[in-house]
């Protein structure tokens, strides 16, 4: 808008568009749940509105983008989280490297899917589109105002400074540009979802169109969270130097709920598609999963999760928090609590069917987020009412989650094999007696020849292969594989609609994770050591030689190589490069790790700090460890597929035509 | 102007968009069952390809139907009474709704936006941004030869003093400490590690500032700067008698002429008079006669940012806060960036005047 002049005033018009945003969301709330039921003029307006706010936050979340990329410093976000000399992928992604440019990000993501909605919603009843609507420009009103008046991104510095803060070194990664957009569209795309089971408790209506419009939206989402938190649990694994690669860490546990809780709602919004049957299951994960993202959003974004204090040092952006949050959690569990009973029950089934198993599945992942809840929650609040500090570990979560997964992924297999509404266990268990087999030969055999050291890791192993090979017994036994010809089977496997391959596929995935996790957690070895350069080192045969160590300065650091010779046990040797960074600025450290990739191991590379004219160099063995994240990998690309399914492409051809031809109807 | 402008045009056509939309006629006989019935239709279709590709046997496609039909039955026994209510949506909330959204974007942005400040992209500033950004660039260069060869002794002279102009004192501090170590103590080095030390410390003079301006002084008779700061900083620290002695050490040492002589038979003055700018009235007068002297100089040929300062500083000194803002506005007019006006700001800031119409 306003090219030329309008550049002189660009912050100011990305101010005014955000207001002008919230203002329309405020308006469409108010006019939405006022005037739901009155047909098609409101369904329309509130499209048109939906349109408006995602259009006027992008000129909003651009203004402060051109902020940073041309420094000017008269924005106080752009001086407290910007530099002129930082590079340019670093200026961009510093606008939510902080607690308001983040809020924009989240606000721009919602109106986005917002948009959507009204875009692809023409077909929608108009009830059902209103409330939709209503519900989404009430979030956006919350969050826009929220962010307006506790944490304006858009205030202004006069005089200018000359230059910035700078953001924190060690923020800046490629890892910041991808990680947080990826978990926020998981997180907000839960908003939908949201939406459409506050509008379905109010209208009383809900059938199998409605699980039809909901399930897309919840897959989009629990790609975008998978991938989020994938990425995420890489980057830590790789930048903070441990070789972690999952900490039972609040803010992690903030993003691994709502994926628990959205893949409980995914299997869910399956069944009421597919049977109508789980509509409360369906409303209650609804709610549920985007209640847990947003709880996620504000427990990582507060500041409560670092400190309590730091919470209790700004009050008034602490109490809205806790208001917003009371509002719409409290608000969608008042409504469900009041309405859900109204809801007219589905399909009927047996305890054991798909049905049967799908709701052990939610069960087993809601107790599984409720563990999880616990363990995050319950030290916070302890600390803010009695200041007692405890700490709940990495043993309390492996513990209880632990046992939690195992007997899930125990019957995992056993549930797509059984069929809707009654279904014969044993038939069951007699088609998956090959894949049983398989996972007991196959463990035996890892652990033969991995060496069998933790009693429980070749339990762990079995069930991660019954899992993986489980999920491949669907797609052999509906190609009936070696009971017809293989031509046949062929033919029979190819026409499988992409649902299938999907489950499949998402299922192996989870196998490939389990997998990953029980093998380097197991088999992992360790070796903390004091080299000099000319000494070798020995670990899981591997044969590691420190042939030099060097300081170098880099573009703003000053940098302590360590350069390694590695010698596999196959006799293949690689250069391998680990340094430790001390920033010029800040003067503060940073590891820089070596990872090599040996199939599906790695072998990770520390250098420590320097002792006495010698060098402390710590040096795992990571066997199969990149499975975990392969794994995750898989799971999101069968939701891709799941995505691409015929009953979504045939829908596309209708959607578009239909604003050509409506005129003529 | 240009912004309030371009802000209604923006509210008018989001206005105009919502009121056109609300007027479209869109297929307004589309039954509320449409949507399911497509759904339905999908299905059937569905049943009816996997039948054909052979997936579904004849009878598993037969119950799939059956079950479909009774889902329709159901879904058309529930229809019944029709959900619009008899209330439509007017033309009248409409246009409520529509000024509501006007009134709430204009009025929050009064109170929350700054429509009067212009975006200040680094590079528009030019030549401020020039002198700032070469400097930083320079020091950015220098710093990494010198974090490759730390012995690199003119690199840090070159450091040095532009740590300090940039107001980096920890750094400046750093900076002198090594050329120290690298090149061995003198006077001139010696004081400036103690005013980087001082800067750094917000004026206030350590032990170790204080032990290498004595060092500073003791090497060299005739050095002047670090009797300066000693004799300043005993004045700060109320050391009357001693700061006295230390003021006269310097002004023995002036041929006269030297800008500084001013300030340090102030200096004399005050640390003679107890803390206490004397009220010699005859001196005051003097001192307002040059005060009025310079200002008429200042309006008439205009000065430096260095003679205006002196002059806001004076009427400060002389507590006509007035003239001292009017002076200032006439600095800044005379001076309208504020990077030219550096030290100038940070005083009427400390002083509490009203910068370029924004209150402090």
């Amino acid at each position: 808008m306003a090219a030329g002049d309008g550049n002189a005033v660009s912050i100011e018009l990305g101010h005014f568009a955000l207001i002008l945003a919230f203002a329309i969301a405020a308006v469409s709330t108010v006019g939405g749940y006022t005037y739901w039921r009155s047909g098609q003029r409101i369904a329309l307006v509130l499209s048109q509105g939906a349109v408006l706010q995602f259009v006027l936050v992008a000129v909003a979340f651009a203004a402060l983008i051109q902020a940073f990329v041309t420094s000017d410093f008269s924005l106080l976000l752009a001086v407290n989280n910007s530099h002129s000399l930082k590079p340019l992928i670093f200026k961009i992604s510093g606008v939510w490297g902080n607690h308001e440019g983040s809020l924009v990000l989240w606000i721009f993501i919602l109106v986005s899917f917002g948009a959507m909605v009204a875009a692809f919603g023409r077909r929608l009843p108009d009830d059902l589109l209103a409330l939709v609507l209503a519900t989404q420009s009430l979030l956006t009103a919350a969050f826009s105002g929220f962010t307006l008046f506790t944490s304006n991104p858009f205030e202004r510095v006069f005089p200018a400074p000359m230059q910035g803060n700078d953001l924190n070194p060690v923020l800046q990664d490629i890892g910041l540009a991808i990680h947080p957009p990826l978990l926020y569209a998981g997180y907000v795309g839960f908003s939908i979802c949201f939406s459409f089971a506050i509008a379905a408790l109010i209208s009383g209506r809900i059938d199998q169109a409605w699980a039809r419009w909901v399930r897309p939206w919840t897959m989009l989402s629990w790609i975008f969270l998978t991938l989020g938190i994938a990425m995420g649990s890489y980057w830590a694994y790789y930048e903070l130097g441990w070789g972690g690669w999952w900490f039972w860490d609040p803010v992690e546990n903030a993003s691994f709920m709502p994926w628990l809780a959205g893949t409980a709602l995914l299997h869910s919004a399956l069944v009421m598609e597919k049977r109508n049957a789980l509509k409360i299951w369906t409303i209650f994960l609804s709610i549920i999963t985007f209640s847990l993202s947003l709880l996620g959003t504000f427990l990582v974004r507060s500041g409560i999760l670092t400190s309590v204090h730091t919470f209790a040092s700004d009050p008034t952006r602490g109490m809205v928090i806790l208001a917003l949050l009371a509002l719409v959690i409290g608000g969608a569990f008042a409504l469900f609590a009041f309405r859900a009973s109204s809801l007219r029950q589905g399909g009927l089934f047996a305890p054991v069917s798909r049905e049967g198993a799908l709701i052990l599945n939610n069960l087993f992942l809601a107790t599984a987020v409720g563990a999880v809840l616990v363990g995050t929650l319950y030290p916070l609040l302890l600390d803010a009412l009695t200041g007692t500090t405890i700490s709940v570990g990495a043993p309390f979560f492996d513990l209880t989650f632990g046992a939690l997964m195992a007997p899930l992924l125990l019957v995992l297999p056993f549930g797509p094999l059984l069929a809707w509404k009654r279904a014969d266990v044993i038939g069951a268990a007699q088609r998956l007696i090959g894949a049983a087999a398989l996972a007991i030969f196959a463990t035996i055999l890892i652990s033969a020849l991995g060496g069998v050291s933790i009693s429980l890791a070749p339990l762990g192993l079995l069930l991660g292969f019954w899992v993986a090979f489980g999920a491949i017994a669907e797609l052999v036994d509906r190609s009936r594989l070696g009971k017809i010809p293989l031509r046949e089977s062929w033919r029979r496997l190819v026409g499988l609609p992409r649902t299938a391959f999907s489950t499949a596929l998402a299922h192996f995935g989870m196998g490939v994770t389990v997998l990953g996790i029980v093998a380097t957690t197991a088999w992992e070895t360790e070796l903390v050591t004091t080299l000099n350069p000319g000494e070798t080192a020995e670990l899981s045969g591997y044969v590691v030689a420190f042939d030099d160590f060097q300081q170098v300065p880099g573009p703003n650091y000053l940098s302590d190589e360590g350069h390694f010779t590695v010698t596999a046990p196959d006799g293949g040797t690689r250069q391998m490069l680990a340094d430790r960074r001390t920033y010029v600025a800040s003067g503060m450290p940073t590891t820089e790790a070596a990872i090599e990739t040996y199939g599906f191991s790695q072998l990770y590379l520390q250098l420590g700090e320097p002792l006495d004219d010698t060098h402390v160099v710590r040096i795992w063995h990571k066997p199969y460890i990149t499975l975990i994240w392969l794994g995750a990998i898989l799971m999101a690309l069968a939701g891709v597929v799941s995505l691409t399914d015929r009953k979504l492409r045939v829908g596309a051809p209708q959607r578009a035509r239909k604003p050509v031809a409506s005129p003529a109807e | 102007m240009l912004f309030w402008s371009i802000a209604i045009a923006i509210t008018a056509i989001a206005c105009a968009a919502l009121f056109y939309a609300a007027g479209r006629r869109v297929n307004a006989a589309m039954p509320q069952t449409e949507d399911a019935n497509s759904h339905f239709r999908l299905v059937l279709a569905g049943i009816d390809a996997d039948l054909a590709a052979g997936k579904l046997g004849e009878g598993e496609a037969q119950a799939a139907k059956g079950e479909l039909a009774r889902e329709i039955l159901r879904l058309k026994a529930e229809a019944g009474p029709a959900i619009t209510s008899a209330k439509g949506l007017g033309q009248a909330p409409l246009l409520i709704g529509l000024a509501g959204v006007a009134a709430v974007a204009l009025g929050l942005y009064a109170a929350l936006g700054s429509p009067n400040l212009p975006s200040q992209p680094l590079a528009s500033r030019p030549e401020l941004a020039a002198q700032s950004i070469d400097l930083e660039d320079a020091i950015t260069r220098i710093e990494s030869q010198l974090t490759a060869n730390p012995d690199d002794l003119r690199g840090w002279t070159v450091i040095a003093p532009a740590y300090l102009e940039l107001a980096r004192y920890g750094d400046a501090a750093r900076a002198y400490r090594r050329i120290i170590e690298l090149s061995g103590p003198t006077a001139d080095l010696q004081t400036s590690l103690a005013e980087a030390l001082m800067l750094a410390a917000d004026g206030a003079g350590s032990p170790e500032a204080m032990r290498l301006l004595r060092a500073a002084a003791a090497s060299d008779p005739t050095h002047v700067l670090s009797r300066l700061y000693i004799a300043a900083e005993l004045t700060r620290a109320e050391d009357y008698p001693a700061a006295a002695s230390a003021w006269q050490e310097a002004l023995a040492l002036s041929r006269g002429g030297e800008p500084w002589l001013p300030a340090a038979q102030q200096g004399l003055a005050v640390a003679q008079n107890g803390g206490v700018a004397p009220a010699n009235e005859a001196e005051s007068a003097a001192i307002a006669q040059m005060v009025s002297g310079l200002a008429e100089r200042l309006s008439s040929d205009g000065g430096n940012v260095e003679e205006w300062t002196q002059l806001i500083r004076a009427y400060l000194v002389l507590g006509e806060t007035d003239s001292a803002q009017a002076a200032y506005d006439d600095a800044v007019t005379a001076y309208p960036q504020a990077f030219d006006r550096g030290e100038m700001d940070t005083l009427a800031l400390g002083a509490g005047l009203t910068l370029n119409g924004v209150e402090p």
